[in-house]
């Protein structure tokens, strides 16, 4: 047994968040750590790479007893670590991230050129083919996770934990990542990996530990003993159905509620034709940097169009930016990037949500508290935000919670075509569920649902039909029959075929 | 953001304890400032040689404090903040001095050039994304010329002659010299009201108007607030625009103060501008302002500064004292947020 990690307990103000975990960890094998949002996994990494002293339990390597008091040292004992917050500066070059915490020095000074060839090394591990002096902000996300990866390995590194490694990663991507950790595996690594994504668990995990409220539920057992649903029971303790969404019809022969005809932005789109009828859910997928996000921000009037037209309920529009797209238009849009721009982390829920109904409520040019208490409580409500209290921060929530409060906006704002990008990222299996309940429950009412996602099951799950992206141009379009196996394949044909000819 | 992933259920949001808590504090340290300087000179209780002077200092620096209030509101600075009110000075002073315009059309002459000049920073600042500090920095630079120039060509070179009829009572007059019968208003100077009503239009402005409000989202995470449908753009300039207004404001109660209208109002603006807002708990960062905490600020401020001028420290003690002081604030305005971030509760 090459890691042990013993009856590990760490309490946070007014919560036990670790409550005698344990987690053992074989030489070249891959080990999935699994649990709801709150099971206390970034807790365990945390304590296992020295960001967190544990309050009790003990962790030892190699059979000696570790106490890590910093990251630094976690790092030099032989435990690297990918968290699921990005973690490289963006204006340092790939070499001076990877060399950051080892800095080579000659007289007090960067040797430079030693720093290049050891991230050369270290790339060359990852069969990456990047020069080491570009700069971190000019990769794109699938790229910048593998730097950071090599940067985990940049110590004589023997156990690699990943954070969610391809929440950001598309399916090709991400299996282009698991290969890498096959290989590494294969050299005697031992990987320790966190995912909500239970497909790819299934896929290249050897083990499991499952935690639960704090405590290991399931410790170190071979994958292959489980089925899916298995694991998913004892992640939320209870009998868990897929969910069974209501059947919905939709006019298709009704003028769409919003229509993108031959669309062309700066950004690069060429003609870009779709259309997303009332009470329809289209799933848009396709590979990151496919340009989807970026074509809704066209649409918000965020990015310039070039040619083509976009109609709402048939009728040609120019929306300018996003106060008029709601206003006028009725158009919502909650961004994949939650924290950066769906919420106001340091403000509090009402904020957060009564933000978009201020005009509505304003006499006079102010706003009354009692009039937006009101509005905020009957969207908490409808939409189950579990807080303390509604003047609590939008950053003190949970990530499913968080993603609710930037939604409830939208709907309090009474929008009825809405646009949700990558709404699930990172949010676990029963807020998921409920998240996708949801979405289906909107499009039922009537709403437009323009739904955003890499997360092929997802689209799957949800849509009515199923538009495919790549390279900023539309691919394919095809009715989703929720059957996954022969939609998945028709969608990743879609994916590989060259692009039509434009 | 380890709260996300260890936190099953929401636990109840801690209280900041009672010393965090930045108005409670200040009043409490108010109070004893008041005291320890009545104990070592008890003539700091003497209305006119102490009490009306500071109220009316207060007046003037509470509007001070409230123009950079207003654009820290977006995590935004004005160092034009004396400038701009040296501007307004001159405009009303203009107005007044070829024009013979009344002291109220000198007023809104003034607060219209100040309005003027705050929203030329930040029509700037949101068209080309500079750093605030850096163009109203410039802009500053550019006013300290400008305003020797106007000053010079339209003026002896300092100040104009005379000031508007009623003007001077705002200076020497309090209430007390108001009497209806025999019942006579409290010692309190004309100033004051002024500077109560700029205080309460504040406040109302960003606890409940709508503008007010996005103002402060915007400060608080501008791509949001954009993608929330708010003219993040027109607010940027609104609020420039709201700090010149306040700095005309400051200008026109000092020249009150002073007696005339002078190049030279405005030139210790800057300094106390952030320590009043600062102390009162506003932050830096943005997206929280606290209007009640700048006039507590500006109270403290001007106490330290009349107690020790009473105890005769000389100019450049009460300088290096007065910066010690914004040092301590900063410091604590750190200590609260990390505090807060801690207990999961706004600072």
């Amino acid at each position: 047994m090459m890691l042990l990690a013993e009856g590990l307990t760490k309490s946070f103000p007014g919560v036990r968040a670790l409550d005698g975990a344990t987690l053992t960890l074989a030489a070249g094998s891959v080990h999935a750590l699994l649990g709801e949002n709150g099971a206390g996994k970034s807790t365990l990494v945390k304590l296992l790479t020295g960001v967190y002293r544990p309050d009790a339990g003990r962790v030892v390597l190699d059979g000696r007893d570790m106490h890590f008091a910093s990251p630094l040292e976690a790092l030099h004992a032989g435990i690297g670590v990918v968290h699921q917050e990005r973690n490289l500066v963006p204006e340092f070059s790939i070499a001076e991230n990877i060399a950051l915490q080892h800095l080579p020095n000659r007289l007090g000074m960067v040797d430079r050129a030693r720093m290049r060839e050891q991230s050369r090394r270290c790339l060359d591990l990852l069969d990456l083919d990047l020069d080491p002096d570009t700069k971190v902000a000019e990769l794109s996300v699938a790229q910048a996770q593998l730097v950071e990866i090599a940067k985990a390995l940049s110590v004589d590194t023997r156990v690699l934990l990943l954070d969610e490694p391809t929440a950001s990663l598309t399916g090709d991507e991400a299996d282009r990542l698991y290969a890498i950790v096959r290989k590494l595996t294969a050299t005697g690594h031992a990987v320790v990996l966190v995912s909500h994504k239970l497909e790819e668990v299934f896929a290249v995990a050897d083990t499991v530990t499952v935690l639960r409220d704090g405590r290991s539920v399931a410790q170190a057992q071979p994958l292959s003993g489980y089925t899916r649903d298995e694991i998913v029971d004892l992640m939320v303790g209870r009998a868990y159905a897929s969910v069974e969404l209501a059947a919905r019809t939709v006019d298709r022969d009704a003028t769409p509620a919003l229509e993108l005809a031959g669309l062309s932005t700066r950004h690069g789109h060429r003609d870009v034709s779709l259309r997303v009828a009332r009470g329809e859910i289209l799933g848009l997928y396709g590979l990151v940097g496919a340009g989807r996000t970026e074509l809704a921000k066209a649409l918000l009037g965020l990015d310039e169009i070039t040619g083509g037209e976009v109609r709402v309920h048939g009728v040609p529009v120019r929306i300018r930016d996003v106060g008029q797209a709601l206003r006028r238009h009725r158009i919502g849009y909650v961004p994949e990037d939650r924290k950066g721009e769906g919420l106001f982390l340091e403000q509090p829920i009402t904020r957060n949500v009564g933000v978009t109904v201020w005009r509505r409520l304003a006499r006079f040019g102010l706003i009354g508290d009692k009039a937006e208490r009101d509005v905020v409580a009957e969207y908490t409500r409808l939409l189950g935000i579990r807080a303390a209290s509604p003047t609590q921060l939008a950053g003190q929530l949970s990530g499913g919670n968080q993603q609710k409060v930037s939604l409830a906006k939208w709907l309090a704002a009474s929008c009825d075509i809405l646009i949700v990008d990558e709404p699930t990222v990172g949010i676990d299996v029963r807020t998921k569920a409920a998240f996708h309940e949801l979405i289906a429950r909107l499009a039922g009412q009537g709403m437009a649902i323009l739904l955003i996602s890499s997360d092929l099951p997802e689209v799957v799950t949800l849509a009515d039909r199923i538009v495919v992206m790549g390279e900023a141009a539309v691919r394919g379009e095809l009715p989703n029959d929720h059957d996954y196996d022969t939609v998945s394949q028709r969608v990743i044909r879609l994916i590989h075929a060259a692009p039509a000819a434009a | 953001m380890k709260q996300e992933d260890t936190t099953p259920e929401q636990p109840p949001p801690a209280r900041l304890p009672l010393w965090a808590n930045p108005r409670i504090g200040l009043v409490v340290l108010l109070i004893a400032l008041i005291a320890l300087f009545t104990t070592l000179r008890p003539a700091f209780l003497n209305t006119q040689l102490t009490l009306v002077p500071m109220q009316a200092d207060i007046s003037v620096y509470a509007v001070v404090g409230l123009s950079q209030l207003a654009v820290l509101s977006l995590g935004h600075m004005n160092m034009a903040v004396g400038r701009m009110a040296a501007m307004s000075a001159f405009a009303s002073g203009l107005l007044h001095d070829r024009l013979d315009a009344p002291l109220i059309l000198a007023l809104a002459g003034g607060l219209a050039m100040g309005a003027l000049l705050g929203a030329l920073a930040g029509l700037i600042i949101a068209h080309t994304g500079v750093n605030s500090f850096v163009v109203t920095l410039a802009l500053d630079f550019a006013l300290i010329g400008l305003v020797s120039l106007l000053y010079a060509t339209f003026t002896d070179g300092v100040a104009f002659n005379g000031l508007p009829a009623g003007m001077s009572a705002l200076r020497t007059d309090t209430f007390a010299d108001y009497c209806a019968g025999d019942v006579c208003g409290p010692e309190i100077p004309l100033l004051a009201p002024i500077a109560l009503i700029a205080v309460l239009v504040v406040g109302l402005l960003f606890r409940w108007s709508r503008t007010g409000r996005e103002v402060l989202m915007a400060g608080s995470n501008a791509k949001a607030a954009q993608l929330s449908g708010i003219p993040v753009r027109l607010r940027t300039i609104q609020a420039h625009a709201l700090s010149g207004l306040l700095a005309g404001l400051a200008g026109f109660l000092l020249s009150a103060n002073n007696g005339s209208f002078s190049a030279g109002v405005g030139d210790g603006f800057l300094l106390p501008s952030f320590l009043a807002p600062v102390l009162g708990g506003t932050l830096l960062v943005g997206g929280a302002v606290s209007v009640l905490g700048t006039v507590l600020g500006t109270a403290i401020t001007q106490v330290i500064y009349k107690g020790l001028n009473l105890l005769q420290f000389q100019v450049d003690e009460l300088k290096l004292y007065i910066g010690l002081v914004l040092l301590a604030a900063l410091s604590l305005d750190r200590v609260r947020h990390v505090l807060a971030e801690r207990r999961g509760v706004p600072a």
